[in-house]
Order: structure tokens, then sequence, then C-alpha cells
């Protein structure tokens, strides 16, 4: 285009882009839903607000999963879609469907009514009369459905991200409203602010590594999309250490946001002070699209550099494994040990990630479907053991509750023995998944730590096990309160845990054909 | 060395020294005013790259809107809007970080250089007038980048959200509500009746306007805000004894506006 | 006239082909242009309000008073510069520069006239124009912000620093409804250049085909010029003189100056943008060939020009200053989601062009559409009078939540440092030093 001619256009000089609007539908459901929530809030009084918001979020997230399958089932030729922004293929549709059913579990957790998790008003400040006078007018945030659905949308969108910028949008759209929902419990909330706070400077900052990141490689390969930086690396042209420090930055955005050790300060804080069902959210949701990302940048970016990057990502998995099992040992509250669990748990995926094979891949798959459910069946019985202050944290508040509430300890232990893998549990099934892929693709050290690690951690869950169990129930100990929606979250979480325990093969031969064809590019 | 270089080279010196000023000078204001001198140096750095829509954009958000929200804030909030004395231990503008500030500026200016330097030092572009302009951004903006381009306004909206849900005070309370809508002149002309600069409602600094608020005014301002808000939101539980409300929320207002006048001095 | 009449309308290629004295002269001629402008609207302001209130106004300097406004200019010049002690100096001297700066600067793409020949050249009656030109004059306003909200910040009082934020915030927010009143424009002149939007209204003016854009147009560059009836910023009756109340003589001049060249740029750009820019109004041009060529454009163009300060100064006669929560209401509530949902509009109209549909249609549609969304509006206004019952009106008496003011309003913290701590020592000096000497 000569300098000038272009200033003043012929109109529809630039053609429409094509959209594939079928292939992105359950994005844009959800989307849709959120903006759709927006103007329920704006519209709706209050009264009603509630009772259309929780039922539209629930059909929004349904039919995105609906029709995921049916995208799946389909098996049309996996190909890029919306001009090359977006990814449709099997990881990806398998990644939005377990994404879907966890917001789908956790969304139970968060309409959860009868013991009200969210803050009545978010800007009135803590302990004002102000506060204790929306919550005896019985007020409820009800913007957390639309921010919850823009979360999911963009989670949905960031396994699928086929260039850098558009996973970067997609980074920004999941982990804005998080950082929002976090400030918003109902109970000590200034931990819950400080938490928001916390995650939203440490995650502002892990975006600007990732921006810097994807500009460094953008100045490689001269596009951010990931094939073409791919490409480039292939043919080893340009400078090296562009397209290294690209990667080590951009590695440092990612890793930031599954908690991967040298950038996991903020987990701990953040689980234990967000709202629990946002927790579960988080820990479900956020880390399956988090890994995802990864798994592509990884597999498809920088697959061609994969001696240079696997070194590093050993040590990552190393340490994440080992820093997450031993410190959870020290944690006294429940949800902080949940999260340093969680840390742990990223560890044990990471070697999936390093195995860099189809059946890694495969492995990580079905890893992160079945500890999604167990962790959100894990938070779920968090949020029903209450006392006067809400949840009870407190791990010493949880001695003898086995007594009090049997069958509540037993689920409790039932997950804690899943994720440390104990056999006939998921749990089990996904760490050999991916301990196996990992020793194929020759990371047998890895694996032997990854092992240790899992004994280590296997300790502090028995540890809760024991004060659940075998000590003297407290006087004034928490009560369980069980409510429907809640009580549904944890059946379905107990459910999957089993099933995948049991019966593994049915998803593991999902997660193998999902994965057969890589992601597309 | 062609006058283009010289130019873009100047602007770098240029934006470079003022974003040191940001750093180590005792005004805040004077830190904003600095930073606008840093972007508009990037935006003559862009035009001197040929990408003359980016730089006026640049021009237009960072320069006429970014750093005025800022000066907002500057000037809304408790910041040190005078000159900060230095003071030693407990001086405000000091966490005690300096060194180790310095050190990781250093340290990561070193490394991108490095980086940038070991890049880019054969590499040579050449520049084309109007490639930068707003029909070739448009074209790529719409076509190649249409989908993160139209998620980024989904981001906007949920940002927005989240801006009144953390910030708007008067959410918990019904709009019917009397109590707080009396007005506050009946104590006399409060001297600052007319200083709602951008408030909440308006929209254009609801986020300052909630910090503020919290903890802003000295005296009765804050406590009488509770007092009408309970009168507002217990009418509301009755079901509407409005006029009590109504007269709670005015003796309310009369004692703020009487608070603040002496609260002033 | 030595100039062909077919002399071609200029385009963007027609500039940064001038001579050096040539760019100088035009430079010059604009600055001129502009200060003479200032003094004669000064004048002109006076005598029409003074007729307005059944007055002379001032008829005393120089024949009608014509040079009232210089005689103005020289006592304000003549004044003693004040500098109050406590002010951030460098701040207050800089903050009427940077406020009056970019007021000149922006004049520098208003188109005045086509092609004509200076000793020989062919150019454009213009400084020059950008790709990108219009949004150079959206910089330059929210620029000129800068020097307001300095003024009142670095004067150290509170009057000033109210005075200040509130003309910022007035400006960012109007100059959204602005930007946005201007995409309908871009969207059928296809550039942002003035010359090209110029270019493009040789068959019909934008105030014709994109009229609420205008309408909004006028309403936010009443916004941005700061003037009745949104001259909140130096609401006497609230602020003293707001953001200016410390200054005085030359510094005052300048406040002084880029408001009224503020005034001059906005009614040009609403001159180019919308009513054609220098070509002849209908009647005229439909007879008289020659109308658009040579300098007789020069004369179309001011004619809509002093229209505009006309229309500014008419205003400012006969409306009251509104209130500041209105006006943020108006422009944030009002201004901003209409033009939204007109640029909408206009761009699935201009779509619906370019994709050949019949324009018939299409406006048929468009009108049911309009015809609809005013249905409903009205429709929601009366459910909403309805459930209100009447309760709207009373809290509006004094603007909204009042007790408020201190929990949800942001006021300055008035035991801020700089207005007691440091302050309160010199407070006496200062009293004593401002009335020492000078000549008012």
């Amino acid at each position: 285009m000569s300098a000038g001619v272009h200033i003043i256009a012929a109109p529809g000089d630039i053609p429409a882009p094509h959209i594939e609007y079928g292939q992105l539908a359950p994005m844009l459901i959800v989307f849709g839903v959120a903006v759709l929530g927006v103007l329920v809030e704006a519209l709706a009084g209050r009264p009603w607000r509630y009772r259309i918001q929780v039922p539209l979020a629930f059909a929004g997230l349904l039919a995105a999963f609906v029709w995921t399958i049916v995208l799946a089932w389909r098996h049309e030729p996996f190909h890029v879609a919306a001009m090359g922004a977006l990814g449709v293929d099997g990881p990806t549709l398998f990644l939005q469907g377990t994404i879907l059913v966890l917001a789908l579990v956790s969304l139970l957790l968060i309409a959860e009514r009868s013991a009200a998790h969210f803050t009545a008003q978010a800007s009135a400040l803590p302990g004002s009369e102000a506060e204790q006078q929306s919550m005896s007018a019985g007020i409820t945030q009800t913007e957390i459905f639309p921010l919850m659905m823009f979360a999911v949308g963009g989670m949905l969108m960031f396994p699928a991200s086929n260039d850098l910028l558009t996973m970067f949008v997609a980074l920004e759209v999941l982990s804005l409203p998080l950082y929002l929902l976090c400030g918003l419990a109902r109970r000590r909330r200034l931990l819950s602010q400080e938490a928001a706070v916390k995650y939203f400077l440490l995650g502002a900052f892990s975006s600007a590594f990732f921006l810097y990141g994807a500009a460094l490689l953008y100045g490689y390969a001269g596009s951010v999309r990931l094939s073409d930086i791919s490409a480039q690396a292939g043919q080893g042209a340009g400078g090296e250490t562009l397209l290294l420090a690209g990667i080590a930055l951009l590695s440092v955005g990612l890793l930031f946001k599954l908690g991967a050790v040298p950038f996991h300060m903020w987990k701990p804080d953040v689980y234990q002070g967000a709202p629990t069902p946002i927790t579960a959210l988080m820990a479900s949701c956020t880390l399956v699209s988090a890994f995802g990302a990864l798994l592509r940048v990884y597999y498809v970016g920088f697959e061609t550099l994969r001696w240079d990057w696997r070194p590093a990502m050993w040590g990552v998995a190393i340490i994440t494994m080992v820093v997450g099992a031993v410190v959870a040992i020290t944690q006294t509250d429940i949800k902080r040990m949940l999260a340093y669990s969680s840390i742990a748990h990223a560890g044990f995926l990471l070697t999936g990630v390093v195995a860099t094979s189809r059946q890694g891949l495969s492995g990580t798959l079905f890893y992160l479907a079945a500890y999604g459910f167990t962790t959100i069946g894990a938070f779920a019985v968090v949020t029903m053991v209450r006392d006067a202050g809400g949840e009870a944290a407190h791990l010493s508040r949880w001695a003898g509750l086995g007594r009090r509430s049997p069958v509540i300890a037993g689920v409790f232990a039932f997950f804690l023995l899943a994720m440390a893998g104990i056999p006939l549990t998921s749990g089990f099934t996904g760490k050999f998944a991916v301990f196996s892929a990992a020793v194929d693709g020759g990371a047998t050290p890895l694996v032997v730590v990854g092992v240790l690690a899992s004994a280590i951690a296997a300790f502090f869950y028995v540890r809760v096990i024991v004060v659940m169990f075998f000590s003297d129930p407290e006087a004034d100990g928490p009560s369980v309160v069980v409510s429907p929606a809640t009580a549904t979250a944890v059946a379905l979480g107990l459910t999957v845990t089993v099933v995948l325990g049991v019966l593994p093969q049915p998803v593991l031969d999902l997660a193998g054909t999902a994965a057969s064809q890589m992601f597309v590019r | 060395m062609t006058g283009q270089e010289i130019v873009f080279t100047l602007l770098g010196v240029v934006a470079v020294g003022s974003a040191v000023m940001v750093v180590t000078t005792r005004q805040l204001v004077h830190a904003a005013l600095w930073l606008v001198v840093s972007f508009g140096a990037l935006a003559g750095g862009y035009l001197v790259l040929t990408a003359e829509f980016v730089a006026w954009v640049q021009v237009l958000i960072y320069v006429g809107a970014v750093v005025v929200l800022l000066l907002f804030g500057i000037m809304l909030t408790r910041a040190p809007i005078g000159p900060v004395p230095r003071s030693g231990e407990d001086d405000p503008l000091d966490s005690g970080n300096r060194w180790a500030a310095l050190a990781v500026a250093v340290a990561t200016a070193a490394v991108l250089i490095t980086v940038l330097v070991m890049g880019f030092r054969d590499s040579r572009i050449r520049l084309e007038a109007g490639g930068g302009g707003a029909e070739p951004l448009g074209g790529s903006l719409f076509r190649t980048w249409v989908l993160p381009f139209e998620v980024l306004s989904v981001l906007l909206l949920a940002a927005l959200v989240g801006a009144i849900v953390l910030s708007r005070t008067d959410i918990g309370a019904e709009d019917d509500e009397p109590g707080t809508d009396i007005p506050a002149r009946t104590g006399g002309p409060a001297p600052d009746g007319g200083a709602r600069v951008g408030g909440a409602k308006t929209g254009a600094g609801t986020d300052t306007g909630g910090r503020t608020g919290s903890g802003g005014s000295k005296g009765g301002g804050a406590k009488v805000d509770h007092s009408a808000e309970i009168a507002g939101a217990e009418t509301d539980v009755k079901g509407g004894d409005g006029k009590a409300g109504a007269a709670e929320g005015s003796r309310g207002g009369a004692d703020g506006a009487r608070g603040r006048e002496e609260g002033g001095g | 006239m030595s100039v062909p009449l077919a002399a071609p309308d200029p385009t963007l290629q027609s500039f940064g082909q001038d001579p050096w004295w040539l760019i100088g002269g035009k430079v010059l001629a604009i600055f001129v242009f502009l200060v003479l402008t200032v003094l004669l609207s000064m004048w002109v302001e006076r005598r029409i309000i003074g007729r307005m209130q059944l007055r002379v106004g001032p008829n005393r300097a120089g024949p009608f008073g014509l040079l009232q406004g210089l005689a103005d200019g020289v006592k304000l010049a003549l004044k003693e510069d004040i500098v109050p002690r406590q002010v951030d100096k460098v701040v207050f001297v800089l903050a009427p520069v940077v406020s009056a700066v970019p007021a000149f600067v922006s004049f520098i793409i208003i188109p005045f006239g086509p092609t004509v020949s200076i000793f020989g050249h062919q150019t454009p009656l213009q400084g020059t124009d950008l790709p990108v030109a219009v949004l150079l004059v959206l910089a330059m306003a929210s620029m000129g912000a800068y020097g307001i909200v300095l003024a009142g910040w670095s004067s150290m009082s509170p009057y000033s620093l109210l005075g200040g934020l509130r003309s910022a915030a007035q400006i960012i927010s109007y100059e959204i409804a602005m930007g946005l009143s201007f995409v309908a424009v871009f969207l059928f002149a296809g550039t942002m250049s003035t010359t090209g939007i110029v270019n493009a209204q040789a068959d019909r003016w934008f105030a014709v085909m994109l009229l609420p854009s205008f309408l909004v147009y006028v309403v936010t560059m009443m916004g941005e010029s700061n003037r009745i009836p949104f001259d909140l910023p130096e609401g006497e009756g609230e602020l003293v003189g707001g953001f200016h109340t410390e200054y005085s003589s030359l510094k005052f001049a300048m406040f002084f100056l880029a408001e009224y060249i503020n005034l001059a740029t906005l009614s040009a750009l609403a001159t180019t943008l919308f009513l054609g820019g220098w070509r002849a109004p209908a009647p005229i041009s439909t007879v008289w060939e020659g109308a658009n060529s040579g300098w007789w454009p020069v004369l179309w163009f001011l004619a809509k020009l002093w229209l505009f300060i006309f229309f500014f100064v008419w205003l400012r006669g006969s409306l009251p200053r509104v209130r500041y929560d209105q006006l943020m209401k108006l422009g944030w509530k009002i201004l901003m989601p209409f033009s939204l949902g007109w640029i909408l509009l206009v761009a699935t109209i201009r779509g619906l062009r370019n994709e050949g549909h019949d324009m018939t249609q299409v406006a048929i549609w468009a009108a049911v559409v309009i015809g609809a969304v005013l249905l409903l509006s009205i429709a929601w206004d009366l459910v909403g009078r309805g459930r209100g019952d009447g309760g709207e009106i009373v809290p509006d008496l004094d603007g909204g939540a009042a007790p408020e003011a201190a929990g949800g309003f942001p006021v300055p913290p008035l035991d801020a440092p700089h207005y007691h701590g440091v302050a309160r020592e010199g407070a006496d000096v200062t009293a004593h030093k401002e009335v020492a000497s000078g000549s008012h």
C-alpha cells in the first residue's frame, strides 16, 4: 500500500473477517449470558435479581457444555477459527468441557443461599453500621453471577488462544473478575480484601511479565501466532537471546497462574481469603484453564525448542512438588493447606507437561478433570463445616468431626485420600497416567521426586483424617450445615472421584482421543 | 545519523530522563507531571516511527486521560499533595527499599538492554510513511484481531461492573429511599455543598469517590452518612415509614454540614 | 483574481509542499487571526449581552467601543503580577502557558479555504493537515485541561483546587461525548483529515445528514469551553473565581485568551465538521459557480464561525448556570449513551449501504428503529415517573444525595497539609505583602 493512497478509504475495502460462530458458540454463549446478567442487574428489581441470575447462569453454562459436546461429537476436522485467534481442537474441547462442568459445580456453591458466602454490600466498610444494615436487610450482591460468567468465558478462551495477544486478553478477562470476586467474602472481610489486593497486584505484575515475553517473542518471530513462532524457531532464525528471554518471561506469566513454585506466593493467601466457592472455582477451573494455555504454548509454540525449556521445567516441577508438599505440613488452616496441596498438584501436573508427548497430554487432561472435581468437593465440604464465625477454618476446630457427623467427615477423608493418590480414587489414576507418561518421556528422576512428594503429601492428608476421627470433639465445635445445593456439589465431586478411580477407562479413552491429534496450529 | 534518528534519540533521552524524575521527585503532583512529559516523548517517538494514529491516541489517552485521573487520585485522597520534606526514618515517600529497588531496576534495565541489543543489533527496519496510520491499524484490528478486540470490550464491561460493585455505597439502599436524599443546606450554606467533583453518582470518579468518602472528612461527615443510610434502610425494612427516615436524614445532613464547616475552620 | 476557477480542491497530498516562508506566513497569519478574533469577540460578546439586557455595552474606547478588548488587554498587562507566597511557583507560572498553547495549536488544522495562489504558489488556505487531524484537536483539548487543573492545584487554595478539579472532570467527561459525536462524521467522510471532511461535504453538510451528532457536538462544545451554562469551574457564587482565583495580570490574561481561543476553535471545528467548512451555503453555491474557489470561501468560513460565536454569546445571555450533578448527568447518562446508540445506527446504515442495500428501505427501517427507541424511552419515563411518585423531584432540589457529600462524594481533605500545616505560619506575612503596592 503506497503512502497516502490509503488515506481516503473507498467503502468496504477491508474485507469482513470470517468468524466461525458455530465453533465459538460455547464461549459466545457464556459471554452473552454474562452480558445478559449485567442487564438483569441494571433493569430487574432487587428481589428478582437472584431469582433470574441463577437459572440464567445455569442455563448458559449447560448450553455451552452441550454445545461443546456436540462440537466434539461431530468430529469435524479441527482447525483455527476466528481469523486465527482461536484453535478448536480435541484438547481444547476437552478442556473447555471440563471447565464448563466444573464451573457448573462451582456455581452450585456460589448460588448457595442458606449459608451465604458473599458480602451483602462490597462497598460498605468492614465492621461498619452500613454493613450490618445491609446484611440485616437481606441484600445480596448478585453481580457475582455476571462476574463469574465473565471469568468462565475468559477461562474457555485462555486454553484455546492460538496467539499470544488473544491469550493475554483471555488471561485478563479471566483474572479481573476473579480479583474482584476474591474480595467479596461475607465473613473475615479484611482478610478477603487483602487477598483480593494481593492477587490483583501480583496478577498485574505477572501479566506484565507475560506481555513483555510476548513482545520479545514478537521481536523474534515477527508474529505473535504460536505456529509462526514455532516455525521461526525451527529454522533457527534470528537471535536466540530474544527467543529465550521471551520464553522465560512468558513462562513466568503462565506459571504464576498455575501457582508453580517460585510464583506461588499468592496462592495460600488468596485461597484462604477468598469466599470458599470462589476458591473452589479458582482451584478447579482456573487451574484447568491455565494448564490448557501452558500446554498449548509449550506444545505448539515452543515445541521445536523442547531441549531448551525442558530443564527449566524440570526444576520448576521439582521445587513445586517438594515445596507444596513440605510447606503444607505446617499449615493449620484448612483452606491454606488445600492451597499448598493445590501447589503440589500443579507440580505433579507439570511432570505431564515435561513429557511432551501425546501420552503426557492425555494424562494431564485426565488429571486436570479428576483433580478439579476432587478439589471442588473438598472446598464444598469446607463450606459446610461452620460455627458462629462462619466456616471453621482452623484445623483444630475440625477435631472430632468424624464422631459428630461421620458422613461428612468420611467424604472429606475420601477427597483427601484422592488427593494423596490412594488407589481406587481418581487421584491415583491421574497420577499414574501423568507419571507413566513422564517415565516414557525419559523423566524418571522427576517421577521419583513426584512419588516422594506424594508420600510427604499423604502425611498431612492423613493428619487431617486423624484429627477428624481420632481426637475428641470440642464442646463448642462447629456444626455441619447441609444444604441441598452444596450437598449436590459434594455428591457430584464424590461420584466423579469414585468413578474415575474405579472405572477410569472411558474418561481415559476420551482424553486419549482428545489428545490424539494434539493441538492445531 | 539522519535527522530522524537524532530526533528519535533525543525523544528517548527525554522519555528516560523524565521517567527518572517521576520516581525521584519529592512532590507527587510533579511526579505526575513528569509522567506527562515521559508519555509525551513516547508519543513523539511514535510520530517519528510514522505511527501517527498511535501517537495521537497516546496523547489523547495517556496524557489526556490517564494522568489526569492520576492527578484526581492524588488531589482527592489523602495522598501528600504538597512537597514532602525529607524526614529521616519515617519518611512517607521512603519505604526503606530504596537500594533494593535501585538494584532491581538497574538489573532489569541491564538485562533488557542486553536482550534488545543482542536481538536487534543488526536489524534495520525501513519506515514507510503511513505504515502506522489509522487505516492499516483499523484494517488489522477489525480483521485479524477482531476477536481479541471484541473480547476486550467484554473485559472493560467486567471492570466497569466490578468498579461499581466495589465503590457504590448507595447500592444497598433502595432508590426510593428518602433518607439519603435530603438537602444538606438546611444546616446553612455548606462550604463544599457544590464541591462534588465528579462524584460517585456521575460515574466520573467512582473509585476515588468511594475511597475518599470512607476516610475523607473528619468530624460529623462519615458518621452522619451512616446514620442517614440507616434511617433510610430502616424505612425500607419496615416497608416505608418514609417520613421518619426523611427527618432523620435531614438532621443527619445538617449535622454533616455543620461538622464540615467546623472541620474546615 | 488570478486563480483559475478550476483549481482543484485540496487533498491531503496538497500539504508539505510549501516553501518555508509560506509556512511561517501561515502560522503567523493564524496567530494574528486568533488574537484579533479574541479581541473582537470580547467586544462582540459585551455588546450583544448589553443589547440583550437593554444596556449599551462598552462604547468608549475607539469607534463603537471596538478597541475595548485592546484596552482591557493593556490594563491586564499593566496590573501587578501577584504570586501568592504558598504557591508552587513553577507550576503556577506554567499553568497559564499550558492552557493557552494547545488552544493556539489546534487551529493549525482548520481549513480556511480551498487552494489559492499566494505569490505564485498554489497552496491550500490551511496551516497543515494530518490524516488524523481531528484527533489532534481532541488531544490538544485534553492538554488544555492540564492548564486548568494545575492552576487550581498550584494556587494552594481550596477554591482554586475545587474549581480546577471540577473543570478537569467536566472537560474529560464532555470530551468523551465529543469524540463520540465525531465518529459518525468519520464514518461518512472516511477520513479524519479536515480537508477530507470538508471535501466530503461538497454535496450535503453533515449537519443535515448527521443532525443528532451535530446536536451532541453543540452541547459538548458548551461543556468543553467552560462557559455558561456550564461554567461551573468558575462559578462565582460558589468558588469565587474557580481555578484562576489567585491569578492576576498577564497570567490571568492567558487564561482569558485561552478561553476565547477555545471558543473560536470549537466554533471553527463545528464549522469544519458539520457546516461544510469553507463551502458556500446552498443557495449561493447553486447560483454562483465561483463561490467555492479563490478567496471567497474565507468569507463563508468567517460567517459560519461568527455565527457560532454569536450562538455562544446568545446562550450566555439567556441561560442560567446548571448544577454540577446535572451537568455530569447530562454528560454521562444522556449524551454518551445517546451518542453510542446513534453511532450503532449510523454504522449499521453505513454497512448496509456498503453492501448495496436499497437506501430508501434502510432509511424507513432506521426511522422505525428511532421511533421505537423514542417510544420505549418515553414509556420508560412514564412508568418511572409513576413509580417514583413525584419523590424524584424533592431530592433533586439540592443536587442528589446531600449527606453523601462527605461519605460518597470526593471532598478534598480540608486538613490537608498544604492548607494548614505549612501555610499557617506564613499566613500573616502573605496578607501584608499582597497590598503593599500596585495599581489596582
